[in-house]
């Protein structure tokens, strides 16, 4: 182990050290408690302050910055690296969830090595590495493979030049998302094999093509943040989204229009508008556009109109609208990746270039692919070589085709012939390495905490074969561990980057700040001869049965995150279905089958079945069932085996033609007559005219004819009530008063721009790892006994004839001015903090659930099992999960009402730093939530309501502002900014 | 900063307050029979009876009256994060050893410490102030406050006592007692969150 490492102490992990971690426990227990030194003082380390490190985040090949705080040696958040130029300082649940890969209590423990009786037992590291270096003496340098996810820097370089000193070439980089289809693309129409940068900030009309750009697709966090500044209204002005696809994903949640074409026929469409652009509306189209007028002739609305489902008017009037703004065509993703997915990505190329955005949102030059070199059929080759024998030793890092692949494939058969040995990794939080997620962008990554486990790097395990087998290695392989050899290569990038500086400063900086990234240049591109050759066929897959599409899981991505109980218990986007499977269904299909919500599905395709229970959801095609990527492990851990279905499984295994994996396939459905309650934390999913999530449109915000909503019906209040009403609420006011906060102390509050929230729901897990709040489980969840503090309320609008738009609502405790809750509270539990806090005391609450009971937004939860005791069946945090409770909140036990804080122990925190240093008041901004920290779109802002010129008072003043159930009088401090929707006259 | 030393500790007057403390201070004043000068050297007691003392028996027999109040040693030289974090810090081994490498060696508690320190594990301290549950007390708000206060406030005489126990009750209504007389927050989200 680097020395380096040892100085930054955490010797005792687990030490105690003094009060604040005493206050963690949640027990009340008068056993002796010791207090563990440290034996040399950390550095930059002092018990109760945290210390930050700048790291990458692995969890998906985007590359965003974090920064994990770090607490007497222990990793207990992760947050966004604002100085990140990818995601500045957002996260996305996956993100804010890879420290629970860290403490994962199913991670392999330090190698293993299998006994005679097949199980597996400890060994220790010397006698792993002679084991595995006495396997590989027998084997024939030309015949060891390696097999990674996409690692693109410098680990990527060891493995290769490993391989070349051992005399192999075979290297295979498998990333289930790939992007093969938009890179075959690029090369049919431009001549580059890349993918290209998209500029959503200068796009005022995007087009996407069944692209799930906030969700997995290349970029999310950084394509949010982006997307948000150019269509969140401001100012009168907003950008216009339109999606086309056969299902309305969370992408599509924040587009102000739907067009859903036949399944598949996405690709015909894009080039029916490419059509009417370059000859209605082909001003911006570059010269040699006129190329592509013989190949576009073939596309013309009318004739498209019938296979797609879509009207001719309708295609002109999207071409219109895309050729009168910088605009941008999105294809290319997961979703809608089917055999002719290729020809989808080629016809957006054309589109975008008619209309002028090549260069302009669309930017060539440097690779944007974030799993480069990644292709299914480089899989398929692999078990093709396994099945012939050529395969002597194959090394796995980083990869699980074992699941994520189609059982057609049959890597895991294959792969059974071949001898295999698993060291197990560092997870990336304690690793040395560095990832390049694009061209000229140069992340680092360094150990925030010791390892949890008795693991070691792979890196370093590889300088220790070349070391230990035979001859003396190649030059670039004699580093002593990985961190120097890490370093050689930097030495590289700073003499590329003509960085003049001392290594060790260029070294240091970068670690600070997380790595260098300097603006990749871009070059004009130019339509190839191979684009007038691209045929546009659609997906030809679709017969009479239904067309079923494996879409990416937001929160579990490819599978990899099913280890992960916040990711788990994070309810889907789009069903609000948490740890479980299911089958999205048009209610039409499902009256038509009879099928009710909940009913278990077998969904039968060529290649195998599965069952899941049904969501009926208007939001799809009713000849469309969708299924997520994500679920159905056999062997992942605790949290992920034998839970829901593996989708994989229905997929055919053949590669397409650009060398990838269809993500559509025919399938036939039956109801096996079981019944599942499902398991969300959705109440109704239609608003009933509560006006809960407004909207508007920008035509009636822009033209004063949007008016406030009030609840229809509601009764006339008598004279004699309104004045009683009137005292009531001045008394109540003048009470919440006492302790003087109006004016002198601040009035903490919240404002939500609904016109910039995706429903991502990286607020909700953020929410979790910071607030300490349990994960349930399953059943618990089934049984409304969920936890979590914050929601993403998701309510259908229209539907039949009415275009089906989805209405989203963040939700949690909203610190009402006169809060329901509190006269009810027999103990004075719940009360109102002269900072406007509605505060929640644990140790006063006797459990009556009266505050619940009278809480109309049902934003108060209360314990009913010991979710923190361990012995209990409901312990949340099972060893060494256990190790990321936030020390400066309290776990709750049994018993207790618990509901959001708005984050009081940030702002408590603050406070004491600024009487530290001598100030009063905290500056607008000062103090920021876990939810509003990771919000990727920035649509949550928190600060003081009495500051005027605070972020939050400007947005609550707003013309957009409202309150949820504003009748009740509660006089909420959360006020939500209306969504606006950029409709077409016509739509 | 308002002061931390202490002024020169009277150790006999506390002598008086209790028998077995009679014996331990008694054997702390050694400076005339060892002939040193000023502070002089201590004889700490090798088979001092520790279970008799007030507070909680220590792996090793530190002594506060000898080093915070003989030596008048500033509290923060060891609690070192009193003044910057809601938690005082323990002193590292380390921190210990930058005097004990020579200071004390024939002293068979510090030779404890040596041990340890020679074989690169800690010292298992056990606990003596111990907070109720479900509340958080934020050092530096306090040592930083503008009420002057002193760690003796809330520890009492450390520095007068060979073995240290719990001086207060360290209970909510012994903090509000305080907090009215002062005028600090009562607000319950100060600390209780």
């Amino acid at each position: 182990m680097p020395k380096e490492m040892d100085r930054r102490g955490f010797l005792k992990v687990l030490g105690v050290t003094g009060g604040g971690a005493a206050a963690l426990s949640g027990c009340s227990s008068d056993s002796a408690e010791k207090l563990i030194p440290y034996l040399v003082p950390p550095d930059y380390q002092i018990p109760g302050v945290p210390t930050y490190y700048a790291t990458t985040c692995r969890e998906c090949p985007a590359g965003c910055g974090l920064h994990v705080k770090v607490r007497e040696g222990r990793a207990v958040k992760v947050e966004g690296n604002p100085e990140s130029p990818i995601n500045r300082g957002a996260l996305c649940a996956r993100g804010q969830a890879s420290l629970q890969g860290l403490y994962n209590p199913d991670r392999l423990r330090g190698p293993m090595a299998r006994t005679a009786d097949g199980e597996f037992e400890p060994i220790s590291w010397d006698d792993a590495i002679a084991r595995v270096t006495q396997a590989l003496a027998g084997v024939d340098g030309d015949r060891m493979w390696f097999l990674t996810g996409n690692e693109a820097g410098s680990f990527d370089s060891l493995v290769n030049e490993w391989l070349a000193a051992v005399g192999s070439q075979s290297r295979v980089v498998y990333e289930p998302f790939g992007y093969e289809a938009l890179r075959y693309a690029s090369r049919e129409i431009f001549g580059m094999d890349t993918v290209p940068e998209y500029r959503f900030a200068d796009a005022e009309f995007v087009l996407s093509f069944g692209t799930d750009f906030l969700e997995t697709w290349l970029n999310p966090v950084q394509y949010a943040r982006e997307f948000a500044a150019s269509h969140s209204y401001a100012d009168g002005r907003m950008g216009r989204y339109v999606h086309v696809d056969a299902r309305l994903g969370m992408t599509a949640f924040s587009a102000d229009e739907w067009v859903a074409p036949t399944p598949g026929t996405e690709g015909l469409l894009a080039m029916a508008i490419a059509n009417v652009v370059l000859r209605d509306h082909g001003e911006n189209a570059p010269r040699d556009s006129s190329r592509l007028r013989a190949l576009l002739d073939q596309y013309e609305p009318e004739t498209v109109a019938d296979r797609c489902g879509v009207p001719a008017d309708r295609i002109r009037r999207l071409a219109e609208e895309f050729s009168a703004v910088p605009s941008l065509a999105l294809a290319g993703g997961m979703g809608a990746q089917h055999d002719d997915a290729h020809s989808t990505a080629a016809a957006a190329h054309i589109l975008n270039y008619v209309a002028g955005n090549v260069g302009r949102t669309v930017m060539f030059g440097a690779d944007r692919d974030p799993a480069a070199g990644s292709t299914y059929r480089g899989l398929a080759d692999l078990v093709d070589a396994m099945r012939d024998g050529q395969v002597g030793a194959l090394f796995v890092h980083g990869a699980n085709p074992a699941y994520a692949s189609p059982q057609g494939t049959g890597f895991s058969e294959a792969m059974g012939q071949v001898g295999l040995k698993v060291p197990p990794d560092h997870d990336p939080m304690e690793q040395w390495n560095d990832f390049e997620p694009q061209a000229g962008t140069y992340l680092l990554q360094q150990p925030a905490m010791q390892p949890v486990f008795e693991t070691r790097q792979t890196g370093d395990v590889l300088l220790q074969l070349a070391g230990a087998m035979g001859d003396a290695p190649p030059a670039q392989l004699s580093a002593a561990n990985y961190k120097e050899y890490l370093q050689q290569r930097w030495r590289q990038i700073q003499r590329q980057l003509r960085d003049g500086s001392p290594f060790e400063d260029f070294w240091i900086e970068s670690l600070r700040v997380g790595g260098v990234h300097r603006e990749a240049p871009t070059r004009p591109v130019r339509v190839v001869g191979t684009a007038s050759r691209v045929s546009v066929t659609g997906w030809s897959g679709l017969g009479d049965d239904f067309a079923l599409i494996a879409y990416p899981s937001p929160a579990l991505f490819d599978g990899r995150g099913a280890n992960r109980p916040w990711l788990q218990e994070l309810p889907d986007p789009v069903s609000k279905i948490a740890w479980s499977s299911w089958v999205e269904l048009h209610p039409d299909t499902a009256e038509r089958l009879g099928i009710a919500e909940g009913d278990v599905l077998e969904v039968s395709s060529a290649a195998g079945s599965v069952t899941a229970p049904a969501f009926l959801y208007p939001g799809i095609s009713p000849n469309v069932v969708a299924m997520p990527i994500g679920q159905g492990h056999t062997a992942f851990g605790r949290y992920a085996e034998n839970r829901g279905a593996n989708v994989y499984h229905l997929l055919g295994s053949e590669p397409t033609a650009f060398a990838g994996l269809s993500h559509y396939t025919a399938v036939t459905i039956r109801n096996t007559g079981e019944h599942e309650r499902l398991a969300t934390n959705a109440g109704r999913s239609r608003q009933m005219g509560r006006g809960l999530s407004q909207s508007t449109t920008l035509l009636a915000i822009t033209s004063g004819e949007d008016h406030p909503f009030h609840i229809e019906h509601a009764a006339e209040v008598p004279e004699h009530v309104e004045r009683v009403l009137e005292e009531v609420q001045e008394a109540q006011t003048q009470e919440t008063k006492r302790g003087n906060y109006a004016g002198e102390h601040p009035r903490w509050a919240m404002a939500v721009d609904l016109s910039r929230c995706t429903g991502c729901s990286a607020c909700v897990t953020a929410c979790h790892a910071e607030n300490n709040i349990p994960t349930v489980g399953k059943e618990l969840v089934q049984h409304g006994r969920e936890m979590s503090w914050l929601r993403i309320e998701r309510y259908f609008e229209g539907g039949g004839d009415e275009p089906v738009k989805v209405e989203l609502l963040p939700m949690m405790c909203q610190h009402c001015e006169r809060a329901p809750c509190e006269p009810v509270c027999p103990v004075f539990a719940t009360y109102h903090t002269p900072d406007g806090l509605n505060a929640q005391i644990y140790n006063r609450c006797v459990g009556t659930r009266y505050c619940a009971n009278n809480c109309p937004y049902k934003v108060r939860y209360f314990n009913w099992f010991d979710h923190q005791h361990e012995a209990d069946a409901a312990y949340a945090w099972p060893d060494p999960l256990h190790m990321l409770l936030n020390p400066d909140v309290t776990v709750r036990s049994k018993g207790v009402m618990e509901k959001c804080t708005f984050c009081v122990q940030r702002v408590r925190s603050a406070q004491d730093q600024a009487r530290l240093e001598g100030r009063d008041n905290l500056r607008d901004g000062e103090v920021r939530t876990a939810c509003q920290q990771t919000c990727p779109s920035e649509a949550l802002v928190f600060g003081d309501l009495n500051d005027p010129d605070s972020a939050v008072s400007r947005l609550a003043a707003s013309e957009r502002g409202y309150h949820v159930l504003e009748g009740l009088n509660t006089a909420p401090g959360v006020t939500y900014l209306k969504k606006v929707r950029n409709v077409a006259e016509e739509a | 900063m308002r002061k931390l030393i202490l002024p020169v500790v009277k150790v006999l007057t506390v002598a008086v307050s209790g028998g077995a403390l009679i014996y331990a201070v008694a054997r702390v004043l050694p400076a005339q029979q060892t002939g040193q000068t000023s502070i002089g050297v201590v004889e700490v007691p090798v088979d001092v009876d520790t279970a008799s003392l007030r507070g909680p028996v220590q792996p090793i027999f530190y002594r506060h009256d000898v080093h915070a109040g003989q030596y008048e040693m500033d509290c923060l030289y060891c609690h070192f994060a009193a003044e910057v974090s809601q938690s005082p810090g323990m002193p590292t081994i380390s921190t210990c050893m930058g005097c004990h490498l020579i200071a004390g060696a024939a002293n068979p508690e510090v030779q404890k410490l040596r041990e340890a320190a020679a074989a690169d594990t800690v010292v298992p301290w056990v606990e003596v102030h111990k907070l109720p549950p479900f509340v958080r007390f934020p050092h530096m708000r306090h040592v930083m406050s503008e009420a002057e206060m002193e760690c003796q406030d809330c520890h009492g005489p450390v520095e007068e006592m060979p073995q240290v126990y719990q001086f207060a009750s360290l209970k909510m209504g012994w903090c509000l007692d305080c907090h009215l007389e002062e005028e600090a927050t009562t607000e319950c989200t100060a600390c209780h969150y």
